[in-house]
């Protein structure tokens, strides 16, 4: 069980994501954006932080490069989850410190692998 | 009959955006604009004042915009069907909800802003004789997600048993639907199966990228 933010604008994306990984076990916070992201991860200690990349306020990447330069966070994984598929978006996401990088739609089974994987 | 209309035109088609390059725009005297055509599982967006267009049996067309930042566009999706013993609606519900964000995602990127979507429905006829109502699916679907996203439709027209073809323009917001007679039903009945299952037989999923 880990203690998963879920980072989407999108309301119906946030749920399905919500939907998916607590029913796997896990328990799931969700914020609209990069903003309210950060906030809440400077108050509690999550173990993984799944994000978009455009949201209004503080995008995706912004969101991953914050949370880097944070010492709670420089360890934790952090995953793009988004509708961009771009070779040069995702170098973006690399460099600015993503552990990786999801393509939508996502395959349910799929996310919950392979955030058994990152959370180890 | 397209190429030759396409001679005819006063102006010449606008610079389609990055990423819409592969559809095809044909001029349209009906429309007296430049008409780009999408079929299921496509979608496009422009800031340009053309018309888009598509004809719809049980998918469903969601017609986007932002009138103040003036950037606009429209999608064509179904959800796929379920496998059957698995009652897991959200595996087919991510097609759907990909298609809106897709479509919502480019337009933001353009300037648009959420809260000033017009959002215009348009579909989920019952087309398909098979013993679940694809359509009536699709169009719970599309309610939920716009609830579920804080979003109410500006216009509708949704259900019934005649297919549609709608023609939106997105500069003004305007949409023109005409329902098609049954005996072109067939055509469209069959093209909504072939792309049900090229779901069924392609699932859409995005790929997975660990970093090093």
């Amino acid at each position: 069980m880990a203690r998963i933010l879920a980072v989407d604008d999108s309301a119906a994306m946030r749920q399905m994501v919500g939907i998916t990984l607590s029913g796997a076990g896990h328990e799931v916070e969700q914020a609209a954006d990069g903003c309210e992201a950060l906030a809440l991860a400077e108050r509690k200690k999550f173990d993984l932080v799944i994000t978009d990349v455009n949201m209004p306020n503080m995008d995706g990447i912004t969101l991953v490069r914050e949370l880097r330069a944070r010492p709670a966070y420089r360890y934790v994984p952090l995953l793009v989850l988004t509708t961009e598929s771009t070779a040069q978006r995702k170098a973006e996401g690399k460099a600015a410190g993503a552990t990786g990088w999801i393509v939508k739609p996502f395959n349910p089974e799929r996310l919950i692998a392979v955030v058994a994987r990152v959370i180890g | 009959m397209a190429q030759i209309l396409s001679r005819l035109a006063p102006t010449q088609p606008a610079q389609p955006l990055p990423g819409f390059e592969g559809l095809q725009r044909f001029w349209e005297p009906e429309n007296g604009r430049w008409t780009v055509k999408i079929l299921p599982g496509e979608y496009y967006v422009t800031r340009s004042d053309e018309a888009i267009t598509t004809v719809l049996g049980s998918c469903i067309s969601a017609c986007i915009r932002d009138p103040v930042s003036r950037v606009g566009g429209m999608n064509h999706f179904m959800l796929p069907e379920e496998s059957p013993g698995h009652g897991d609606s959200w595996l087919s519900t991510r097609y759907g909800v990909n298609a809106m964000e897709s479509l919502i995602n480019d337009l933001l990127k353009l300037g648009a802003v959420r809260k000033r979507l017009e959002i215009k429905l348009f579909g989920g006829g019952r087309i398909l004789s098979s013993l679940t109502d694809v359509g009536a699916r699709n169009i719970e679907f599309v309610q939920n997600f716009l609830r579920i996203e804080g979003f109410t439709a500006a216009a509708q027209d949704l259900g019934s048993t005649s297919p549609r073809k709608v023609v939106y323009f997105p500069a003004t917001g305007r949409v023109r639907v005409r329902k098609l007679r049954p005996i072109e039903n067939r055509a469209i009945g069959d093209r909504e199966r072939h792309y049900l299952e090229s779901l069924r037989s392609r699932p859409q999923d995005g790929e997975i990228e660990l970093f090093d």
